[in-house]
């Protein structure tokens, strides 16, 4: 029955109840109606109540017993098991209770007596129970409560005597002496230290948890002690005699801490891998308080789903909402105030890292031993690299702080992140010398100069709110004005300082001043550490990507190759050090235009970290994603597309829908549909993508500005001018201000915006800011950039309607020329300025010109782009034009077909539709089929007229010609007759 | 002895927040509480009088849980856990007696011989034997149905009326009558033996 129906079931035998006995049929088979699962069941139940087989139900008040019989149930404490003498229950469980007992030979001890719940068949288990009694006996460890006996009653109850061990539960523990992060972690390495012993004697606890890991204190020093080691296997193989898991698919163990395999396989298939589960469950808990993943109180099914499937957060982030739980949670662990910000801060990177990969679902990703788990802790501890941080994790925390820059701004976890991406670099490029002198002053700086004044900008933050991002920027200023001096003595300390300073002002964008530090950093490595130190060299190469930011590429160029060609010695071409320039360098050539070398360097890298770190790996996706720019750049739109969908995808499931590397992927993909023709999808994208990020990032961040620039590029397609022209002005003007007016995204806006005035007519408007665009294009980037190419374009384009053809030709034979030299014939720039050559040709009456330019552009989009592209199409009609013009019907019939066929298939409402039905009809016209010809001439003059808004300014020529044909059309119905000579003689 | 009746107000308000440690922690209290004050119950008694365990559960609480510092959810609680370890600690015993009977000798539960107790009381080994298969139908029915098994267990062991259980358990008090009445008359047909199994064993 599905619980709805036996929610029914339940609903109608309570009412019936309430019936008179000879109005129950009558009433049942009314509500029934005729469904007779539920009716037979609630006259079974009717049945059953009637008969009423036991007595002890009837009364609501409870059984009564003889008190001779209670008095035995209530007393078994007065017995004994064998030589033990029960004392006093001290705990009881699910599976039995606990008590504390005597034992009086062959030694009087003090024992825990773990009774198991009675009702097992004794004859096998007891044996079964021999033999593990045996194993149990060679554990001998101080961290392992001892098994001294195990055996049975003479009432089947079995029950294992134990080292009574007095102490409370670690977790517990810990939070009442208030230890701090790193004595947990020594703790809790003896722990794993007494699972690994167990291990080596084929010994599984199977349920490990808090409440089993007692400590207590010897000589002021805590130790940990295991107990109930082997005993859950024990209880399982006696209960599964009886066949009581199998049958009811319970589980033994404690969900929180069970392995997803144990839980799966009901205990069967499990390994000493378990336990290492259960212990970075236990780590878990002693890191941030609570469970991984809370499974109280679940069905089994539920358990198990939400082991194999839920995503385990990290440790830092259970900290991330500094609420009052998570404030007494870092109190505990001895921080400072503000308390969940620091220890937050603390686990992130290395102890989120290693707890993930004993919490592994995949157990042969886990570590492979509890002794594996203890090294990376030790190493941890040390200061030591660890085994389980992937090996870009500094560049990754950077890039958080990039990533989250603007959603933080808002909010003092920003001071938070900010800290914590600076210590996990210093950390991760201290370590690399282990020098412990020069860790600690490090730390010690970061703590009273930087930390303290973050404290400070923390607290004061919910006051003087608006501006979090200046204050956190003072604290950098002063912090680096207080390095001046202080380290005379100690130049390694004092790199590492600048290194780490200027790491953190460039994860701002405050590039002159990361500039300065790394430089000063550069110097200081190279003095005390040599030219070709790895930490000179990732300097250098952090000093390349400033130079990157900066816009100035050959500078950048320099320095990352010589880093890069001296790393690839030092540290070999798969070192993360190594990758991170490779990628930075191949940033460089694409914002240099040099897609090809670019596209090398990046399929490299791809090609080692997919094998080195994985397909999923956050930096092989940051790889895919600039693989597929670099693809955009070159016009492989397939290839870009198809990337940008298997990123998007992959970061969807593992990070979620909201996620900043989630939304850059919709940033793309979104990019991708515009460039393919897939406006509507594009538009839908982008301005999900734009109101999310102004809310969270704020409209001057740089991602904001990129998705808003490209949802005005897609309003532009789709024939929106007027709304791409305002959002590209606003794009314009907020970059001016806050990047500056010659920096390379500026004079992109600058060329959209020109574009966009010449959309919407504003020639002479377009004209003033193309040249101007142009001016700094030539001398800030070079004059043969796409940039600059885009702003001749641009230009010419504006000459053009104005009858300024001199100069228009001029410009576009300098375009052609240059095309010719940077880009194939195919790349959809090249055939959009040949485009508008024919256009400028048609509009000037050169239809020889016109048609030749035209042929050669359809050609190219129709490989390049595909025939049912939108700029494909356009093209059609241009060349249809041209043969008009010239007289040649017959060649532009087919085209004119073609597109219209295309248009009234796909998209019936758009204005070139029309347009096509205004070529065909005058190719009708010169056929002289002149009722045909009106009728199509008259349906698509008006059908573009009614869309006239969504026509860019430079195509109302359509528009123009569509009136004339029209008009002679009229005419030569009025005089019938001597028409063909006209109809040849077009002119503009 | 009386026990340090704020420990039992502190483990019941933070067992009623969901703190599982308290509450085992409360488990083992609140039996340690029972049993004392089950024997001293007992012995004021003539070993054929009949109790009924319910009985037990309310003086324990009134005894043991200062009224005015507890909440009615920690009473709820207080009831749940009572009720619970009633129904271990009778249907333990039914099984050890059970066991005995087995001609295994008895060590720590020595069977006292209660046949001549009044009838209407699971007096005899078969209404000891009775309480294990109800224990067992229990258990069934509450796999498919958790709350109804928690509406016998506080109604039948806790001897909660159907009121306190209603607020003990959060539910209306028709939803605990109508409960009450569903599982009683399952219960009846899963003892029967008539049962088909279709309520117990569900889909």
């Amino acid at each position: 029955m599905t619980p709805e129906e036996r929610a029914r079931v339940a609903e109608l035998f309570d009412a019936v109840l309430d019936h008179p006995e000879a109005e129950r049929a009558e009433f049942l088979a009314a509500a029934c109606a005729g469904n007779e699962l539920i009716r037979a069941e609630v006259l079974r139940l009717l049945q059953a109540e009637q008969d009423r087989p036991h007595k002890f139900l009837n009364s609501s008040s409870g059984p009564a017993f003889p008190t001779a019989a209670l008095e035995a149930a209530f007393s078994p404490v007065d017995g004994s098991i064998g030589p033990y003498r029960l004392l006093q229950r001290i705990g009881s469980g699910g599976m039995g209770e606990v008590w504390l007992a005597d034992q009086t030979e062959p030694v009087h001890r003090r024992v825990a007596l773990k009774l198991i719940k009675a009702g097992m068949d004794t004859g096998d288990a007891v044996t079964r129970f021999q033999a593990e009694r045996q194993a149990l006996a060679l554990m001998d460890h101080p961290s392992i409560a001892k098994v001294f006996d195990a055996g049975s009653t003479s009432q089947g109850r079995l029950y294992f005597a134990m080292e009574y061990i007095t102490g409370v539960p670690i977790t517990k523990y810990c939070d009442l002496h208030k230890m701090t992060v790193p004595e947990r972690l020594e703790l809790f390495v003896q722990v794993c230290e007494g699972v690994q012993h167990a291990h080596q004697k084929a010994i599984i606890h199977r349920d490990l948890k808090p409440s089993n890991i007692l400590v207590s204190e010897v000589d002021g020093k805590p130790v940990p002690r295991i107990i109930d080691f082997g005993i859950a296997k024990a209880i399982s193989q006696a209960l599964d005699r009886e066949g009581e898991l199998t049958r009811t698919g319970a589980m033994l163990g404690t969900p929180s801490y069970m392995s997803p395999e144990q839980a799966g396989s009901g205990g069967a298939d499990v390994d000493t891998r378990t336990d290492v589960y259960s212990l970075g469950a236990v780590l878990y808990e002693l890191l941030v308080g609570v469970r991984p993943l809370e499974l109280h109180n679940l069905p089994p099914d539920e358990i198990r789903q939400r082991l194999e499937k839920m995503d385990t957060p990290k440790p830092s982030a259970r900290l991330r909402a500094p609420d009052e739980n998570s404030s007494k949670t870092a109190q505990d662990r001895g921080c400072d105030p503000p308390a969940s910000a620091t220890l937050s801060h603390q686990l992130r990177g290395d102890l989120d890292a290693i707890t993930l990969k004993a919490l592994e679902k995949d157990r042969s990703r886990r570590y492979g031993s509890p002794s594996d788990l203890a090294a990376d802790i030790q190493r941890y501890l040390r200061n030591e690299p660890v085994l389980a941080v992937a090996p870009s994790i500094a560049y990754r925390a950077r890039k958080f702080v990039r990533r989250y820059r603007g959603a933080l701004l808002t909010a003092f976890g920003f001071a938070v992140v900010l800290m914590v991406a600076a210590v996990v670099s210093v950390r991760q490029s201290i370590r690399a010398n282990r020098e412990a002198a020069t860790t600690r002053a490090v730390d010690d700086f970061l703590q009273h100069d930087l930390l303290s004044q973050a404290s400070l900008a923390t607290q004061a933050g919910s006051k003087a709110k608006p501006d979090p991002h200046l204050e956190v920027r003072t604290a950098l200023d002063r912090a680096a004005e207080r390095i001046e001096g202080k380290f005379a003595g100690q130049p390694e300390v004092e790199a590492s300082i600048r290194d780490t300073m200027g790491q953190t002002y460039l994860d701002l964008g405050l590039y002159p001043e990361a500039r300065k530090q790394l430089e000063q950093a550069l110097d200081l490595h190279r003095r005390t550490l040599g030219a070709k130190n790895p930490r000179t060299l990732e300097t250098m190469s952090l000093l390349g990507r400033v130079a990157e930011f900066q816009g100035k590429y050959p500078e950048a160029e320099g320095l990352l190759t010589q880093a890069l060609a001296a790393q690839r010695r030092v540290l070999g071409p798969e070192h993360p050090d190594t990758l991170s320039s490779t990628t930075t360098l191949a940033n460089v050539y694409s914002d240099e235009g040099r897609y090809p070398q670019a596209e090398v360097l990046l399929s490299e890298t791809l090609d080692v970290q997919r094998r080195m770190l994985g397909p999923e790996n956050a930096d092989t996706l940051h790889s895919m994603n600039n693989l597929a720019n670099v693809y955009y750049y070159e016009g492989k739109y397939a290839q870009t597309e198809a990337l940008y969908s298997q990123v998007l995808e992959i970061r969807r499931r593992k990070l979620g829908p909201d996620h900043p590397d989630t939304l850059a992927s919709m940033d793309n993909l979104a990019v991708a549909y515009w460039v393919g023709g897939e406006y509507a999808k594009a538009e839908a994208v982008g301005s999900q993508l734009v109101e999310i990020r102004r809310s969270m990032q704020g409209v001057e961040n740089p991602d904001t500005l990129r998705s808003m620039n490209n949802l005005a590029n897609v309003y532009d397609a789709e024939g929106k001018y007027p709304q791409a022209e305002a959002l590209y002005s606003r794009v314009l003007e907020i970059r001016r201000s806050v990047l500056s007016p010659e920096h390379p995204e500026t004079i992109r806006s600058m060329n959209n915006l020109a574009n966009a005035y010449n959309n919407v007519g504003k020639y002479s408007q377009a004209e003033a800011l193309a040249s101007q665009t142009l001016e700094i294009s030539r001398r800030v980037l070079g004059p043969e950039r796409l940039d600059t190419l885009a702003s001749m374009d641009n230009l010419a384009d504006s000459y053009g309607p104005q009858g300024k053809y001199t100069q228009a030709e001029a410009l576009f034979l300098q375009m052609q020329a240059i095309a010719g030299r940077v880009l194939s014939t195919e790349n959809p720039l090249t055939l959009s300025f040949l485009s508008d050559f024919a256009r400028m040709y048609q509009r000037q009456g050169k239809y020889a010109l016109a048609e030749s330019y035209a042929a050669q552009v359809l050609t190219g989009r129709r490989h390049a782009l595909g025939p049912g592209n939108p700029d494909t199409m356009a093209s059609e009609a241009d060349l249809a034009l041209a043969y008009v013009s010239q007289g040649n019907f017959a060649a532009a019939e087919p085209l004119a077909r073609q597109t219209l066929d295309f248009y009234q298939k796909n998209d019936p409402g758009n204005w070139q539709r029309f347009r096509a039905e205004t070529l065909l009809g005058a190719c009708r016209a010169g056929e002289k089929k002149h009722t045909e010809a009106e009728s199509l001439l008259r349906e698509g003059y008006e059908g573009m007229l009614a869309r006239k808004d969504r026509i860019a300014a430079p195509d109302r020529y359509y528009l123009d010609r569509a009136r004339d044909w029209l008009a002679r059309v009229n005419r030569s119905q009025n005089h019938s007759g001597n028409t063909s000579a006209e109809n040849r003689s077009e002119t503009p | 002895m009386e026990p340090p009746t704020g420990e039992i107000t502190r483990l019941l308000a933070e067992a009623t927040r969901g703190n599982r440690e308290a509450e085992s922690q409360l488990m083992t209290l609140v039996y340690g509480h029972l049993r004392k004050l089950a024997a001293r119950q007992l012995r004021r008694e003539r070993p054929d009088h009949t109790l009924q365990t319910t009985d037990l559960v309310h003086e324990a609480y009134l005894r043991f849980v200062p009224q005015q510092e507890v909440a009615w959810q920690g009473r709820a609680h207080f009831y749940r856990v009572a009720s619970r370890l009633m129904r271990e600690i009778l249907v333990d015993y039914a099984r050890a007696r059970q066991t005995g009977k087995r001609g295994a000798e008895v060590e720590i539960l020595p069977v006292d011989e209660v046949g001549d107790a009044p009838p209407r009381t699971p007096s005899g080994a078969g209404e000891w034997d009775h309480l294990i298969d109800l224990d067992n139908a229990l258990k069934s029915l509450g796999r498919i149905e958790p709350r109804q098994e928690k509406v016998v267990e506080m109604r039948f062991f806790g001897g909660l009326t159907g009121d306190e259980t209603a607020e003990a358990l959060g539910v209306t008090p028709r939803t605990v009558r109508r409960d009450w009445r569903v599982a009683r008359a399952s219960l009846y047909a899963e003892l029967s033996g008539r049962s088909q199994r279709v309520s117990a064993m569900g889909d």
